[in-house]
């Protein structure tokens, strides 16, 4: 190519702002403060303006921006856990028994969720926020996250399990009694 | 509605296709298969209902995450510096960036070829220069080969000999407050070169007058330049091994005015010399010729040598 397209700031703006939402929620759930998440999410707008010749009109530019933001996220996160800074991704031990599912509790308040989801790790958290709050498929996810699609479909199943595990545990703390299988065996009895 | 075994193979089966299911992951057929199940199984229906409602507070309560207000205006004013501070980088064509490259590539190509020029045209001055303060150094002060009283003209002549003995009144008459003592033709042991040598004293010093065939060498021009004499002759100068010399060059050969007073003097004197020598060489020897020479010295010998 011998001309290098020429980038619009009006296109880039028409493509990459209406995602600016999704992608500061997503980074608020990954990054705990808040001046870090915006500042990622800059960061995350800079890179995009500056390699958006690279990006093909007419494709999916929110999952472009994703994948920008991950890489980011996961470059500061290797720089930060030399440090010990910030979390590192935890293993948990085998899978449990998926049929012994903690219970959810009816009433699921908003600030509850999100405090359980806070307490998921990273690792799984962040597999969780890509399909269930930002509706990405597991392709895509696997695209952004750099991981098999395997490993996609496990992280989702262990990140839900373990959000439905934490999530337990803040209404107990609440008083809150989930309901249990018993009474709901019991109810359909 | 039948109730199956909790850990049936199939509720199992559907358990952990759930996950699939909710993320509408699954195949059309395995969807089926799954709809099929849990029209009939109420633990799954009910798992599958916990699961659901989990996943819609979930998104419900993060979408009520945004950002803040200020973000995107300082998104766009970064957009906006990044814009103006680094325009080319961004819009500008490849061929631009290339052209660009090739431009620093061939100027500072330009440039060492011009540093390159600047080392070789200092360093062929300094060698030139140096056969001068050599001659000198060896001849007039090692040597001491001039005697206390001034020789007479017509001796000098003699020794000159009729090729250079013009040259005699060209040196006197530029020399002012300075007597010449000696004049003769030296040769270089080891070394075909011979150069014709006037020995002045003046001033609480002793000088030299040197002329020296260039054999096709020649000085290099421009900078290297101390200033241009009346009549259009360059004059160079240096400080070396502790005597200022003042050099110029003529058709055929090179002149050297050396002593250890101050480098303007020398070119002073030079500026003087050169025209008149100038002159003297090309009424007398313009066509004379001389023994193939080296640029080289090793040591002095002193003698008549009207062949020179």
């Amino acid at each position: 190519m011998l001309f290098r397209p020429r980038i619009h700031a009006a296109d880039f703006e028409a493509a990459a702002m209406p995602h600016l939402a999704d992608l500061y929620r997503s980074a608020s759930f990954l990054i705990r403060d808040s001046s870090e998440a915006e500042d990622l999410v800059q960061e995350v707008y800079m890179e995009a303006w500056k390699s958006f010749h690279r990006f093909e009109p007419g494709t999916n530019c929110r999952a472009w921006l994703f994948k920008i933001m991950f890489h980011r996220l996961h470059h500061l996160r290797r720089r930060l856990i030399k440090a010990s800074k910030v979390e590192a991704f935890t293993r948990p031990g085998d899978e449990d028994n998926l049929l012994a599912e903690p219970p959810v509790p009816q009433e699921i308040r908003d600030g509850d969720i999100l405090l359980a989801l806070e307490k998921v790790p990273l690792e799984f958290r962040e597999v969780v926020l890509m399909a269930d709050v930002e509706e990405f498929s597991y392709k895509e996810i696997a695209a952004t996250l750099r991981i098999p699609l395997g490993t996609v479909m496990s992280r989702l199943s262990r990140g839900r399990k373990l959000l439905r595990g934490e999530l337990a545990e803040v209404a107990k703390s609440y008083g809150i009694q989930p309901r249990t299988r018993e009474a709901s065996d019991g109810e359909s009895a | 509605m039948n109730i199956l075994s909790f850990d049936s193979r199939q509720c199992e089966r559907t358990r952990r296709q759930m996950d699939a299911y909710l993320s509408n992951e699954l195949l059309v057929e395995t969807t089926g298969e799954v709809l099929k199940h849990l029209e009939n199984c109420k633990a799954c229906s009910d798992e599958l209902e916990s699961r659901t409602r989990l996943r819609e507070a979930l998104l419900r309560a993060a979408a009520k995450r945004l950002p803040p207000e200020d973000l995107r205006d300082a998104i766009h004013q970064r957009l906006k510096e990044a814009q103006r501070g680094l325009p080319w980088a961004f819009g500008a064509p490849t061929w631009t960036l290339a052209f660009a490259a090739l431009a620093l590539v061939v100027i500072a190509g330009a440039v060492g070829q011009q540093w390159l020029q600047y080392q070789r045209g200092r360093q062929m001055v300094a060698r030139v220069l140096a056969l001068g303060v050599s001659d000198h150094a060896q001849c007039a002060i090692k040597g001491h080969n001039y005697p206390e009283i001034a020789q007479s003209r017509d001796q000098l002549r003699q020794k000159l000999g009729s090729q250079y003995a013009g040259l005699l009144p060209a040196v006197e008459g530029r020399l002012p407050g300075f007597q010449v003592l000696e004049a003769h033709i030296c040769s270089v042991p080891g070394s075909p070169r011979k150069y014709v040598h006037f020995i002045a004293r003046g001033q609480g010093t002793i000088l030299s007058v040197i002329l020296t065939k260039r054999e096709g060498e020649s000085l290099p021009s421009g900078r290297f330049l101390a200033t241009r004499a009346p009549g259009g002759v360059d004059l160079y100068r240096a400080q070396l091994e502790g005597f200022s010399v003042a050099g110029f060059e003529v058709p055929d050969y090179f002149g050297f005015v050396v002593s250890g007073l101050g480098q303007n003097e020398m070119v002073k004197l030079a500026a003087s010399l050169a025209p008149a020598v100038r002159n003297a060489l090309s009424g007398s020897i313009g066509t004379e010729k001389a023994a193939a020479p080296a640029l080289l010295i090793t040591s002095v010998t002193i003698g008549s040598d009207p062949e020179f």
